[in-house]
């Protein structure tokens, strides 16, 4: 199977133009400003404390990665946001639909393209980043976690962005659309959560505790919230601790529940929740192809025509 | 080649094509025309698989469009009225990202990119970047690209718009060479002077109705009907009419003070015959020839008499009204 033709071709038009390496540029001077601001807070803080400087120290990865995906977070949708809107509005979608690039193969390909943008930026950033590990004496492993993670973080904003491409006929009512889905995934997924705060809140209120639901289902919804996935994993990373120990309240389990309990405990919430975001990333996938087939109504009723005057 | 059959396309509801039938044969060169909005494009880009019909068939070689996209894709070669570059692209590059979504392999592409790149005139442009070229250059550049995957048809949407004249008169030999390679060839166009030079077989469209097509002398005959006569006359215009009205095979159109225009149905023998009676009757004939009728002219003729009725059906609502 060979490389995708729009990859190929985005990948040649983009690194020949100088807005790469001016964007390589803003992505460092950002992580080097963060960098440099966090090492001085650091130096304060430990003033005061007894503590190792250098022990400290390990608290840039956080705040660098953190740093790094909030940036991949609102660059990656902006750039495939403009990606299919792009093509019609500089009037080659057409031509592009006419070949034998199937509409997955024309979405692959420029996700695809934001993904290695993306990624080159990552790895562009690596000597500021490694500095932690070595300054900071934290495991090499968790490099290589923290590229997993934007790798995942830039997947699911490149399919965002994709989605909302194939829905606008501008990029930059794509780009708007796009913010519109993050709010669902950051706040809509949170919501349930703190209905259930509330609810939890008034039943203890209320003195009747042994009443009290678990939350368990509640927080089901925010196995597909980025910023909890985030979280958790800096929890994992940082402090060795899941954060399922703080959301539910462990009485009143049923069977199903405490099952579900022990699946989601340790590193369960992270595997569970990498596997709905890759799915979730590849149905906003199919959407988009779906959504940019010019023929796809035409399809279904033309082979189930087929199919009738057979069977006739 | 190919073929439709009853196409509708609906906007809502408004009908932008109604009840298209048509057939293109193996290696015609056939010219769309039609006013703007006429459903030229939609046509066009039903018939590329760009757009849903909302009822009909089309189908290209055999083979279905709507059932089949895959197979339809090898068959089609389209070249739309603009042309959208990619920054810091060269031709060579472009003629290679089209061959590859082509899923052709590069020693492939590149033979057939030189070779069309030959056809084109822009040979020497290879490694020249897309966006410097003339919109002449790009306009050939991308016929090159739309014949790539050797398509079985070519569909070019008003190819010439917006060229200057040089650049018209190359896409024109272009494509005359095209169709004298066989290729099959449906060109829609403003420009009727250069359709009526190129193609052999033309459609007019007006408001989503074909309202006429065939072959282009089967056309004219049938809009023009029978052929007709200008007759120049210095004396015995009298005598010259009743003869001609003795022949059961003419109608006098008009006479006028050096002239006589008939229609008529007779062989080239009836006619010499019929004038070589005038001139026996002191008939004073200076010359005689055919009028033969233009694209322009059948153009206006028939989208003319469709506003002429529709004209004619909105003052009779508005009478009734």
């Amino acid at each position: 199977m060979g490389l995708n033709p729009i990859v190929k071709k985005d990948v040649k038009v983009q690194s020949r133009s100088m807005k790469i390496c001016w964007g390589v540029f803003a992505y460092e001077l950002i992580l080097a400003l963060v960098f440099f601001l966090s090492v001085v807070i650091i130096q304060q803080e430990s003033r005061y404390s007894v503590g190792n400087i250098y022990s400290a120290m390990v608290w840039l990865y956080p705040i660098l990665a953190v740093t790094q995906l909030v940036i991949l977070g609102v660059v990656v949708p902006v750039r495939t946001a403009s990606s299919i809107s792009g093509e019609k509005e500089r009037q080659t979608f057409d031509i592009m639909m006419t070949t034998s690039m199937t509409p997955f193969s024309v979405i692959w390909g420029k996700v695809v393209t934001a993904i290695v943008q993306s990624m080159l930026f990552v790895f562009a950033s690596m000597p500021i980043m490694a500095l932690p590990f070595i300054i900071g004496g934290m495991s090499w492993t968790y490099l290589f976690w923290f590229l997993g993670i934007a790798l995942l973080v830039s997947i699911f904003s490149a399919s965002i962005g994709i989605l909302c491409s194939s829905l606008c006929k501008k990029s930059i009512s794509a780009v708007i659309l796009s913010y519109v889905f993050y709010l669902v995934f950051f706040i809509g997924t949170i919501f349930p959560y703190f209905i259930y705060e509330i609810i939890i809140q008034s039943v203890y209120l209320s003195g009747n505790a042994a009443q009290a639901d678990n939350g368990i289902w509640w927080c089901l919804f925010l196995l597909v919230n980025p910023g909890m996935y985030i979280t958790e994993f800096f929890a994992h990373v940082m402090a060795g601790q899941s954060m399922t120990e703080y959301m539910f309240e462990l009485v009143n389990l049923t069977q199903s529940q405490r099952v579900l309990y022990e699946v989601l405990n340790g590193y369960g919430w992270l595997i569970i929740s990498t596997i709905l975001f890759l799915a979730v990333s590849f149905l906003f996938l199919f959407l988009a192809a779906r959504q940019i087939n010019p023929m796809r109504a035409h399809v279904k009723v033309a082979k189930k025509k087929h199919g009738d005057s057979q069977s006739e | 080649m190919l073929q439709i059959n009853h196409l509708y396309k609906n906007y809502g509801k408004f009908r932008a094509v109604n009840d298209l039938s048509l057939h293109i044969p193996k290696g015609d060169l056939f010219g769309f025309v039609g006013p703007n909005g006429a459903g030229k494009t939609t046509t066009i880009r039903m018939v590329c698989g760009l757009m849903l019909p909302s009822a009909g068939e089309i189908v290209i070689n055999g083979v279905n469009v709507s059932s089949h996209q895959k197979e339809i894709k090898k068959q089609i070669g389209y070249v739309p009225d603009f042309f959208g570059v990619y920054d810091n692209l060269k031709v060579r590059e472009y003629m290679d990202f089209y061959g590859s979504m082509y899923r052709m392999n590069s020693r492939e592409i590149a033979k057939i990119s030189d070779d069309l790149l030959e056809l084109v005139n822009l040979s020497d442009k290879k490694e020249v970047f897309v966006d410097t070229l003339s919109r002449g250059m790009k306009q050939r550049l991308c016929v090159a690209r739309a014949l790539i995957h050797n398509p079985a048809l070519l569909v070019l949407d008003e190819p010439n718009s917006g060229l200057d004249p040089r650049a018209r008169v190359e896409m024109k030999e272009l494509l005359l060479n095209l169709k004298g390679m066989g290729k099959t060839i449906v060109i829609s166009s403003h420009i009727l002077s250069e359709l009526s030079e190129m193609c052999n077989s033309i459609g007019i469209m007006d408001h989503g109705n074909l309202v006429a097509a065939g072959h282009m002398e089967d056309v004219m005959e049938g809009v023009f009907g029978s052929n007709q006569l200008i007759i120049t006359l210095e004396e015995g215009h009298e005598t010259a009419v009743r003869i001609a009205n003795e022949h059961t095979k003419v109608k006098v159109d008009s006479v006028g003070e050096h002239e006589m225009k008939l229609s008529h149905n007779m062989t080239k023998q009836e006619i010499a015959k019929m004038i070589g009676v005038m001139i026996e009757h002191d008939v004073v004939v200076t010359g005689f020839h055919k009028q033969e009728g233009n694209l322009e002219t059948l153009f206006m003729r028939v989208t003319g008499s469709t506003e002429a009725q529709e004209g004619g059906k909105e003052h009779g609502a508005e009478s009734n009204s």
